[in-house]
This record gives C-alpha cells, structure tokens and sequence, in this order.
C-alpha cells in the first residue's frame, strides 16, 4: 500500500496488505531484498524513513493499530518500538523534519493524531491529539523546518525559531493544520474545500520562498494547492488543481517542490507544475514502467 | 463509535452520495407509537457534521407531513441536471401512497415540497428502491404482491414488473440488481423471493427455501456480483442470513448464523462487498463478511432492536440504526475512543423521556438498560477485516533524485471464496522535466571539463538573444583573454585605434572639438602624454615671456611701486611681478588665481615646487567645474573613488573605462565593487542589471549573486541555469587570472550552488549535480547535499554508511549510548547544525591547502597522513603556546618545542579524527573527547612529565622516550579496538594516528625534516648502522644505541628548522667527511662548531654526534 525511498534514495521500502513491510536495495537499478520485516497483524499502510542522522529508522503503521518503529543494527533490522495507542487503524505516519528530532506522527482512524518523540534510551513520549477528525484521520504531513521566505531574506546565521506544524486530512473532509504552542499541539487552522474525506494531504518541500505550500487530495476527486504567503500562517487560500473523475489517493511533491504527482484511484499517476502565471498544468501522464527511463518492476504476490 | 444520535421513532434515508453536505432523512414511522401516543408525522432532514464532536445533530428542516411512513429512500434523480438540487426523496406510506418530495425545498423552507403522490398501492408500501443505473426508476412493492415501476419522469403511470405472484403476499422488501440495470428482486415475508426481468417482464427465478421458515425481511443483491444476493429472516427459529447465487439456486450458497433472533434489516456496504450489516431482535448489529460468514465487527449498541438499518452513501464508514426506543443513532465503522461521548450518552439516558418504551405506557424503562451495563464499550475491537476504502490502490512518492516511485494493485476480479491473488508492482521511474536545462547544463560541464571556456563564452554571446545578455556573456569571456583590461575598455566601446583616429581628426579641424564626454573623457588617456608636450612648449613660452616680463619689472619697479598704493586693481601684474621678485610664489599664484589666470598660475606653481604644485591643482580644480575637469581631476590626483562615487549613474560606462584604465591592480576590484554598489542601490532597474557588468570585471561572484537574482526574479530552472552558467564561468576566471583562494565560497553562492546542484539532483543528474557543488566550504547544506548526493550514487562501500550524521553527535561529547545512533532527539539536531558556525571537521584540510609550499615534499609519514583530515603543517616560528594550541587551531602547534608539539599533535588528530566508529556504536565512547579526555590525564601524565625537564636539559632527554612507549601497551586496546580503516595494520603511519594518544614514539607524531637536511639524518644514521654492524663488545653497542636515539634531538631541531645556518652547514661538512670516511676531519669540524656556536643550541646533540665520529674512527667503518 505504500512504497517509499529513503533519504539517498538507495533503498526501497514497501508495505502492503501481506502485512510486510520490505525493504529493497534499489541501487544502480538492482533490486536486492534486504528485509522482510513481520510484527504487524494486518495490512500495512504508510511506511516512513527518518532521517539517517538518526541511523537507518523506519516506521511503519497499520491496520492492527500498531504503529512499529524499526531499525537497522549491525546489518539487521529489528523492531526497535512498538505504539499501541490507538483504538483503530493506523492510517498515515510521518517524520518530522530532523531539525525537531526523532518526532513521529501518526493519524487513524479512530480520529486522533499522536505524535511520538524520541526521549532517549530507547523512550518515547507520546502526545496525542484526540478527535482530530471525527472519524478518521487518514494522512499526516510535516511543515519543514524553514522559516518561509529564508531565501530572501539573507540568512541571519542564528538559527531562528521554528515553530513546529504538520498538517493532517480525514474523513471529516477537513484539511487542518496543527502548530505546537508550549509543548502543546493545537488545531491553528482548519481548512474547508473538499467535498469528501481528504485522502491524502502533503505539505511542500520548502525552497526558501515565502510561500508555504501545502497540496490535498480527496475522495471527491479533487486537488487542491492551498498557499499561505503571510509568516503567521493563517491566511490560507485553495487553488483547485484539478477535479478527477476518480477518488484521488495520493499525492506527493518532489524534493525541490516543484512537481506534485497525484495518484488517483483510476490507477493514473499524473504529474501537475505550476506555471509561471500560477496555473496547474499536468506535464505528463505517468505510465508506469513505460514513461519512466528506468524501472523496477516487483511482484509481490499478496494474500488477502 | 457512535457519531450521533437522534431521538425519532422514524425510518431513515441517506442523502445520495452525490449530495454534499450529507444528509438524514427521517420520516415518522407507521406502525410505532412513542409515548406521546402523537398520531402526527413528520418529515426531517439532519445534517450530518462531522466537525461537530457532540451527540447531537442539528435539524435542518422540519415538514409536518400527514403521512407516517412505513419506507423511505432518497435519490438522486435529476441532482446532474440540477433540476432538483438535492435529488428526490421518496416515501412509501400507510394507505399505499408513493409520494415524491424535493428535499431542496424541505431545507430550504419551502411549502410546497411534494413532487408528486400516487394512491397506487392497495397497502402500506413497505418496499421501495432506487435502479442505480437509471435513477428516474422506482421499484415499490406493497400488499397483495403489488409491484410497480416508478419512472420519475413520467409519474403518473407506474409499470408492473409481470404478472403478480400467487399466492397473494405482501412484498416486504424490493430490490434492484447492483450490476444489471433490468434485474428485480422481490421478497415476502413468507420466504419466496422472486427475480424479475422487466425486458421480459416475467419472474425469472424463484428463490425459497425448503422448508419455507424464511421469513424475509431483508433482500439485497451483491454489490459486485450480479448473480448473488442475500436474504434475512426475521423468524426467530430461523435467524439466518441466506446467500444464494442464481446460478445454483436450488439451496442457498451460504447460510449465516450469526443472530440468535430474528433478524430485522441489513445493509450491504456498497463500498467494501464484504461488509454486511444486520441488526436483529437480539439487540446486536452485526457486520460480517456475507462472503465467508466470518463476523468482523459487533457494533456497541444498546439492547434495543434496530429496525432498520443503513449505509450512508457517500461516507462509507458511516451507517444509521434505528431503533424501537425511539431512537435514530448514527455510528461509525471504524472503531475509536469512545471516551470523549460515553458521558453524554450516559447524560440522556438518564433524562426523563428519553429512555420510554414505545411500547408502554409510557412508562419510563427501568434503569438496568443502560448500556455501560451490558456492553463495554471500551473493549470495542475493531472491524476485524480492514474495509476496502482505507485501502490505498495505487500511489506515487517522490524520491530523492528525482526518481518517482509508484506502486499499484492491479485489479483482480472477485470471485466469492477464492482467495484473491493480487499483484502489486512497484516501478521506479526518472523524472526529467527539465531537458532544456539538462541539456545547457551538460553543455557547461564539457566546456568546464575540457576548459574551452572562450569558445563557450563565444557561443554564448552568438546565441544570446539579449543585448544584456551577450554583453554579460562578453564580457565574461574577456576574463579568458589576454590584456583583459583592454578588452573590457573595448567592450565599453572604447578603443585605442578609432580614438586616435577621433583625435587625429579632432586635431585637423580645430575648432570643431567634439565636446561629447565620452570621447573627451577617454581621450584623456591618450592625450596626456600630448598634454605634457604641449605643456612643455607653453611653458617655455611663457617662461620667455615671463623674462621678459621680470626684465619690464624689473625696468620699471620704481614706477610700480609708486602706482602700487593708488590702483591695485589696475596693476595686477606689477603685485606678481613683485611677489615672484620677491620669491613669494604663493601669493603670486593665488594672485593668479584670482585674476583667473590659471595658466600663469600653474605655470608659477610648477616652480614653486610639489606642495605648491598640488595646492594650486586643487585651488584650480575646485574653481573649474566643468564635466572634463572633473575627470582631469582624477587623473591627476589619481582619486578615482570620487569619480566612481560621484559620477552620474548613467555615464557608468565611462566610469568603468576609467577605472579599467587608471586604476591600479590592487584597487581594481574595489572600485568596480563600488561602481556595481552604486548601480545597484541608486539606479534603475535597467542600471541595476548593469551593475552585473562592473561585479564581473570586479570578479566578484557573491555580488554577481545577488544583484543577478535580483534583476532577474522568478525561480525558474533555466534563470537559475543562466546564473549558473555565469557564476561558474566566472569563478573559473578568478582561478585562473587572479589566483585568489577559490575555494572561498560565500553564503549566496554556496546557497545558488546547492539550488542549483540540487535541481539537477531533482532531474536524475545526480554526478552532475556532485561536480557542481563547491568541494572545499563549510557551508552545512552543502555538506549534507554533497554527503547525499554521494550516497545517492549508491557507490559507497557499506562499511563506510553514515559517516555525516553520526560524526556531529560524537565530537561533541555527548554521551553516546552504546545503543547506537539513535541519540537524544534533540541534541544531535542542535550539533547538527552548528556546524556551520563551529570550524568542522572540514575545516581542517584547509590549512593543509592553503600553504602547501610550506609543506616539504612529502616524507613517507607525511604522504600518508596527508589522505586523512591533514595535519596542518607550518614553518613559522615557534611560539610555545602549547595549551592553545590544542583548542585554537593546528597551525600554533606545530611551532612548539619538539616534545611539547608532540603532545599537541597527539591531540589535535585525536579530538578531530573523523569518527571510526562507523559500524559499530561501541567504539563511540572512544571517541568521545569527554571520556578521552578522562583517559588521557593519567596516560598522558608521564609522558608530559618528562618532556618538560629535558625542554630546560634537553642532554637527559635520552633515556626518556623508551618509557612512555612502555605505557603504549596498556593504551592501546581502545585504540587498537577501532579498526585502522584506511591504513593497514602494520603499517606505521596507520598506527601513529590511531594511537597518537598513547605512543609518543618520534617517528610518528613529528612533521618531517626538510628535504635539503635529510642527508643528515640518513648519513648519521647509516653511520650508526656501519658501527653497529663492525663494534663488537656490547657496551659499544648500547652507547651507538643510546646515540641513535639522541640524535633524535637533532632531527627535532632540523624539523624545526631553528639551527643557526652556520650549524647547519658545519654538519653537512661533517656529513661530506663522512662520505669520506674522514672520521678525523668530521671531528674537527665538529670541534669547530661546537667551538663557535651557543652552546645551548648544540649541547642537545652535539656531544652525541661526537660520540659516534669517535666511535666510526675507532671501528674505521
């Protein structure tokens, strides 16, 4: 159900309905399995990496409620942790930027958000944010660390004060964004566009322009690229990118932000760019295996 | 979880899934009375808001109804068209009615809501449902096997299905087919059920079970599958849920047992096929999978039935119960936390009214039914099957590199009770959406690789388009070509040949002089050596003239004098002439001045000397304020920040060819540095681009930077391409013309730098990508991105992962837990970054580069120590300043007294070892200055100890470092625990630096003796080796031993280069007499440098390299 490359893009981390979770060595065009880790007890849905300043981490969560934070030693992978803090369906997991930490978080669907930092010692601290989305949370996405707008303004070498947001879709058909206030997490905005639970929401890549991104997809077919250009965050304004004639379940930037792939449930993966004049426009459609220069083809058979 | 709850003793329909927000409609059911025994009904519609955490759902519209309702359904027929907004609702009712109501007009209001109503049915309409294909289609079934169909477009005369069935029966529950738009199942409580095909119009299959104790109250077909339904009986002996398949439907495929009472209605979830909902008089709602029969979900009711029950369209996870206690709850699926509601539920239970029988009397219903009691809602598992819409079919994530990783299930047809084999493929694909930049970027790399860059520069310039743009591009390429001044003069639009022919031509038509700045300024160029001649002949003039004068003067200095008091305005001359005869030139200048006569002026001032000379030009200048004489002016005074300050922006160029002319080499930069400021912060936009010109010829990257992004804003790849190209291009030429440092890199550059690297990252060029980022910088992002990118091209050896992220953590001392790399979460992030300010690690190499002259060509230990983070190497004077050696920086240390230094060094390499530990944490704590530096005091001890006596009496240094060397085993197991990655083993440069700590051994730790005195060391040692080899008696030995290793001092102080050069030549006369073998002259030449030298330079080894001449004559080696 998901497919995620690490941070080099070296290696291939994959989940799917079989409970796996595996990892692949995709270097150089190869395909090595390299671990099939088991201890979820259902479908496996979103894996993450972390950022490899703290080791090779994944994290992992599912429909068993789990959510399974795993890492590599000495060449094996074991679990390293395991949050059982919630009363459904583990839908999304998320890393924060490095800059905060080992900080997880993690939406379901039983309407929460926790997010777990890592305290040392093989702790973790667990906040959790109840009835974040009236039945169900499903995606979960990380503000990153740049103060908007740092590339214009020359850098002033101390490191600024980052204010710790993330945003988050569910079937409330809401788009909502939570800041961290005293250590504590609080709704700051909640965005109102999409007809349909939000499947899926991700907050763009910053580049050091003054504009926050963030792009949200849902069951109603719809995209939308909300923008913030003020530094408080609080005016945000949606842009539909495109009205599917399917649900839309995924959507992701590229790393320098300027390309979103929308997933959408007619097994299409297009790509969308913005243009200079601000309009969205879909620059190709992806074939899988076909218009890609390289691919990787992988059959996981799977048991339902 | 329940959602919501609505106290209403009424049937229920969802909005379709078309209409946004949702909505419930309730309608007053028929058949049940609340305790209020109220015979009136009512039609409501709730909204469903989610956002809303409480109970309670808020009521839209209200429409008192004369009807009470036995069914209702909602459609969305005509919802596209727009003709009825929120579709149709549609209601079976008592007297068998089919009423049609607009439930836009019930939201909004409005009266008049009834669409249509027809009194068809003879009984109450029980049954009702909707085609799916063709929304205008209604089925309602009603007493006496009545069926008919419903076109909305055309109400007024319903159709029937065939021929009645017989018996006669009430048609309990009615449905059409999921997957076949003319397919219709009807079903009586008596258990037959009927399929109908309305092309035939006939029933064409009837369905029942043998022994007839089916007694239907529920029908629903497969949502997939056309050829299977299900039925539920409501008979308590036989409380079953019937799945048939009309393929074999002479027994059910399936028959599930999951209610221990009758069951009431069920639900089939159109989104997840596997979800079956049915509630029954056993006070349960149960979802199972009708496919395996397997329970997958109990909902938390209360002990209420339900009778009915329902699927919300449009949000899967959501369905409706209603229940006798007057009660419309709204749950979802998807268990949660239930703690946040439990109270509230516990609130109204325990509110008078809410909790009456609506069978009774109206008597409230004793407390015992709450809820809480029988069923622990906290204990809810959820459902045991994950439903299909939380299953993600495909997706696609960006990866680093921009590779595009998708992954999608195929699709694989059900079939009930085969197990689904699914395929899922994950494919990587390289997304490049940029080939117009990819393309120019591989251009710029070949022409960086193969250096072409004129003819590059050229071919930009021919395909440039702009004139800004081929001027930049112009002017860039100068920097490559010979007399780049010249040429950048001639880019301005200067040059020498068409000036002289201008002046030539000036000359012919006196008079005719072009007084147009621009030649004149530049003119000045050319025509000051003119000048000078012309001066010279007016000078000489008027130095004639000026005898004659003095003769006039002098002729008629009485008379003068006599008309002096009377007219001073008359006789200016006769007050210069007196003034000169007087040799008061500066009064006669200013004289002059006055009088306006500036030629007379200057001329005077030339003889009155430099001080007066330049006094006057100012006085002069300051008067004329002409254009030109302002360019004179700096000219002469050679002030060319004034002009550069204070000219007019739009005559920049000529600025610029002024100081490209005049300026000198060290100032150059400067005052383009200038210029460029001044076109940027005080022109228009047009100058502002303009400055780029004046930051090039100033070869100033960072400026260029900025003032590019400036002039040119938006972030597209191919302006950043345009930066980059000229950024490079430039730097080049920095490297190459002025031989700076280029390796400096700024914050901006690095920043467009690593923009840039990374767009080509984002484009799958991630070697390209590498070859651009600056190697040398500190700059933290840059590390991370060249770390990524080097890691990404998945080339290095897994022994070496990591190297980037776990090195901050360990440096700073932090107390590595051995569990590993997972550090606190904080901390590391902070270290992590104060890279940057903090001189890394990095930073160490750069001193090694900056004076590589310094270094002497490499000795063996040197040359391999060079390939780690280097040692810093200097030859500047020792200043002694050991302690601060160890924190300020490398460079100090080196100076030091030779064993102090050693100490020093035996640090310095320690603290900044790039970490070894990279596979395995354990070795972390080694590394950790902290708990090093806890180890290293009692280690370290001794071996300071004794240096620091003989750095006074360096003669009992002898014996000295056998010792501590002897410590060596007792340091080295964390030493030698960390694997010597690079070196191997036995080798002893490899093993110096991993064990500077403990092994204060000479060869190791020292910088190596210049090239030029190394014969001294190899003849001495040789000779030792000779004696050694030939001397017989032990004592002999031990006493060449001894000396061997005394020489050592002798070593140090060629390393430190401190020997005066007379010691220094001495001992290569020695060393010549050794070659020799002239022992006796070797001592007599020692004799005289001891002889004539300070003692205390020699004392250290000078008594020893006698001991071994004597010894060599002895022996006659």
């Amino acid at each position: 159900h998901d497919a995620q490359m690490d941070y080099y893009g070296t290696r291939l981390a994959t989940c799917s309905s079989d409970r796996s979770v595996k990892i692949f060595d995709v270097r150089n065009g190869g395909q090595i399995l390299i671990a099939d880790l088991r201890g979820h007890e259902g479908p496996v849905w979103q894996v993450a990496w972390a950022h490899p300043m703290y080791g090779n981490i994944l994290a992992s969560c599912s429909y068993d409620r789990k959510v399974i934070i795993w890492k590599e030693e000495n060449g094996t992978w074991e679990k390293t942790y395991e949050y059982t803090g919630h009363d459904s369906s583990v839908n999304s997991v998320c890393w924060a930027p490095h800059d905060y930490g080992l900080i997880l978080a993690c939406g379901s669907s039983d309407g929460a958000i926790s997010l777990l930092s890592y305290t040392g010692d093989g702790q973790w601290e667990v906040k959790k944010i109840s009835n974040a989305h009236t039945i169900g949370c499903n995606a979960v996405s990380w503000a990153p660390a740049v103060v908007p707008g740092s590339l214009i303004e020359q850098p002033s070498g101390q490191k600024p004060n980052y204010i710790k947001r993330f945003v988050s879709g569910g079937c409330d058909n809401l788009v909502k964004i939570w800041k961290e206030e005293d250590g504590q997490w609080k709704e700051e905005q909640k965005l109102e566009a999409h007809s349909d639970w939000v499947r899926d929401v991700a907050w763009a890549p910053s580049i050091g322009l003054p504009t926050s991104t963030i792009a949200s997809c849902s069951q109603d077919g719809r995209v939308f690229i909300w923008t913030c250009d003020d530094a408080s965050g609080n005016s945000w304004s949606p842009k539909l990118l495109h009205k599917f004639s399917d649900v839309v379940w995924h959507v992701s930037w590229s790393i320098t932000a300027n390309i979103l792939a929308v997933s959408g449930g007619d097994n299409k993966v297009t790509l969308w760019k913005e243009s200079v004049d601000g309009l969205w426009a879909c620059i190709s459609d992806v074939n899988k295996g076909q218009g890609g220069v390289s691919a990787v083809t992988e059959g996981q058979q799977n048991e339902q | 979880m329940k959602l919501k709850e609505v106290n209403r003793t009424a049937m229920q329909a969802w909005s379709p899934a078309q209409q946004h927000p949702i909505y419930l409609a309730t309608g007053t059911s028929a058949q049940q009375l609340d305790a209020t025994f109220s015979t009136s009904a009512s039609l409501e519609i709730f909204k469903l808001d989610l956002s809303d955490p409480s109970l309670d759902m808020k009521s839209c519209a209200t429409f008192s109804s004369s009807h009470r309702y036995h069914k209702l359904i909602w459609g969305p027929h005509n919802m596209t068209s727009g003709e009825r907004a929120s579709g149709v609702l549609i209601a079976g009712g008592e007297n068998g009615n089919v009423i049609l109501y607009d439930p836009a007009k019930i939201i909004a209001g409005d009266t008049e809501v009834i669409i249509a109503q027809k009194d068809k049915h003879t009984g109450p309409v029980r049954a009702l449902d909707i085609n799916v294909f063709q929304t205008n289609l209604v089925a309602s079934g009603a007493n006496e096997s009545e069926i008919y169909i419903w076109d909305l477009n055309s109400f007024a005369t319903p159709m029937t299905p065939g021929v009645k069935t017989q018996p006669l029966e009430d048609i309990s529950c009615i449905a059409w087919n999921r997957q076949v738009p003319h397919i219709l199942a009807s079903a009586s409580p008596s258990g037959r059920a009927t399929v109908w095909d309305l092309r035939k119009n006939e029933p064409i299959i009837k369905v029942s079970d043998h022994n007839n104790r089916m007694h239907c109250s529920g029908l629903a077909w497969h949502p997939d599958v056309a050829t299977q339904m299900v039925l539920a009986s409501e008979d308590d002996r036989l409380p079953v849920i019937q799945m048939w398949d009309l393929r074999f439907a002479s027994s059910p495929l399936r028959v599930i047992e999951s209610h221990t009472r009758g069951i009431l209605a069920i639900a089939w979830s159109t989104a997840d096929s596997e979800l079956l909902l049915s509630c029954g008089k056993d006070a349960k709602i149960l979802c199972s999978n009708p496919n395996t029969g397997e329970v997958l979900y109990e909902l938390p009711t209360k002990t209420q039935w339900c009778f009915d029950i329902q699927w919300c369209p449009r949000n899967p996870a959501v369905l409706s119960a209603a229940s006798f206690d007057g009660q419309i709850s709204i749950y979802s699926i998807m268990g949660s936390s239930t703690d946040g509601l439990r109270q509230k539920q516990v609130d109204q239970f325990s509110s008078p009214f809410g909790n009456l029988d609506p069978f009774g009397a109206g008597q409230p219903l004793p407390p015992l039914q709450l809820p809480q009691q029988t069923t622990p809602q906290s204990l809810v598992l959820p459902l045991k099957k994950p439903p299909k819409w939380i299953q993600r079919p495909v997706g696609a994530s960006f990866a680093f590199g921009g590779k595009l990783v998708t992954f999608e299930n195929a699709k694989s047809q059900q079939q009930p009770g085969v197990e689904q084999l699914q395929h899922h493929h994950v494919f990587v694909s390289q997304v490049v959406t940029e080939k117009e930049f990819l393309a120019r970027s591989s251009q710029l790399q070949e022409a960086l690789q193969s250096e072409s860059f004129v003819s590059y520069c050229q071919k930009k310039i021919d395909t440039a388009s702009a004139d800004f743009e081929r001027n930049v591009w112009a002017f860039l390429k100068v920097n490559f070509e010979e007399d780049s001044r010249v040429k950048y003069l001639g880019l301005l639009g200067y040059k020498k040949d068409d000036l002289r022919k201008k002046i030539t031509s000036t000359m012919n038509n006196e008079g005719l002089v072009d007084a147009d700045l621009k030649e004149t300024f530049s003119e000045s160029d050319e025509s000051v050596p003119d000048k000078g001649d012309e001066g010279h002949t007016m000078e000489k003039q008027f130095l004639e003239e000026g005898m004659n004068d003095c003769k006039q003067e002098t002729g008629d200095l009485r008379s003068a004098k006599k008309t002096f008091n009377i007219s001073v305005i008359g006789d200016v001359d006769g007050l210069i002439t007196q003034a000169l005869l007087m040799g008061d030139f500066e009064s006669a200048v200013d004289l002059c001045l006055h009088n306006n006569r500036m030629a007379d002026a200057i001329i005077l001032a030339i003889a009155g000397g430099q001080e007066l000379l330049s006094r006057t030009q100012e006085k002069y200048f300051a008067r004329m304020q002409s254009k030109i004489t302002r360019l004179i002016t700096a000219v002469v005074t050679k002030n060319w920040k004034e002009i550069v300050q204070s000219c007019d922006l739009q005559n920049w160029r000529e600025a610029l060819a002024a100081v490209l002319t005049y300026a000198k080499p060290d100032e150059f930069a400067a005052l383009c540095d200038l210029l460029g400021n001044r076109l940027e912060s005080e022109g228009d936009s047009l100058l502002q681009t303009q400055a780029c010109l004046c930051y090039i010829c100033a070869s100033n990257v960072e400026k260029l930077i900025a003032c590019w992004t400036k002039a040119q804003d938006g972030n597209s790849p191919l302006s950043l391409q345009d930066l980059i190209e000229k950024i490079v291009i430039l730097r080049k030429a920095v490297q190459l013309t002025q031989a700076s440092d280029p390796n400096a890199v700024g914050a901006l550059l690095a920043e467009k730098m690593s923009q840039y690297a990374n767009l080509l990252a984002s484009q799958g060029s991630i070697a390209a990508a590498l070859t651009f980022l600056p190697a040398n910088t500190n700059q933290s992002n840059i590390i991370l991105l060249r770390d990524r990118l080097f890691r990404a091209q998945g080339e290095l050896p897994v022994g070496q992962e990591s190297f980037k992220f776990e090195r901050q953590p360990i440096p700073k001392g932090q107390a590595a837990p051995v569990a590993g790399q997972m550090q606190r979460p904080q901390a590391p992030a902070q270290q992590y970054y104060q890279q940057g300010d903090s001189p890394p690690p990095p930073g160490f190499v750069r001193p090694a580069v900056a004076n590589p002259s310094v270094q002497p060509p490499a000795s063996h230990i040197y040359s391999q120590a060079g390939t780690r983070p280097g040692y810093p190497q200097s030859t500047l004077p020792a200043t002694g300043d050991v302690p601060a050696s160890q924190r300020t920086g490398p460079q100090n240390g080196w100076n030091d007294p030779p064993v102090l230094n050693r100490a020093a060094k035996k640090k310095v390499p320690d603290n900044f070892l790039p970490p070894v530990p990279i596979t395995s944490p354990i070795m972390n704590p080694l590394v950790d200055p902290q708990s090093q530096a806890a180890l290293a005091p009692p280690t370290g001890a001794p071996i300071f100890k004794t240096p620091h006596v003989p750095a006074g009496q360096p003669v009992l240094q002898g014996g000295c470092s056998p010792a501590p060397q002897s410590l060596g085993p007792c340091i080295m197991p964390p030493a030698v625990a960390k694997p010597s990655t690079e070196e191997a083993p036995g080798a002893p440069v490899g093993n110096a630096i991993q064990l500077v700590q403990a092994l204060p051994t000479e060869k190791i730790t020292k910088k190596p003796i210049p090239e030029e005195h190394l014969i001294l060391k190899t003849a001495f040692e040789a000779l030792i080796q000779r004696c050694l080899l030939s001397a017989s008696d032990p004592q002999t030995k031990r006493k060449l031993d001894d000396a061997n290793k005394r020489l050592e001092f002798l070593y140090d102080k060629l390393r430190e280069q401190t020997l005066s050069p007379t010691i220094i030549s001495g001992l290569h006369n020695i060393v010549k007499s050794i070659e020799t073998r002239d022992y006796q002259e070797g001592l007599n030449i020692h004799t005289h440098i001891v002889s004539t030298s300070n003692f205390s330079e020699t004392s250290a080894f000078m008594p020893v390299l006698k001991v071994v001449l004597t010894q060599a004559n002895k022996l006659c080696v």
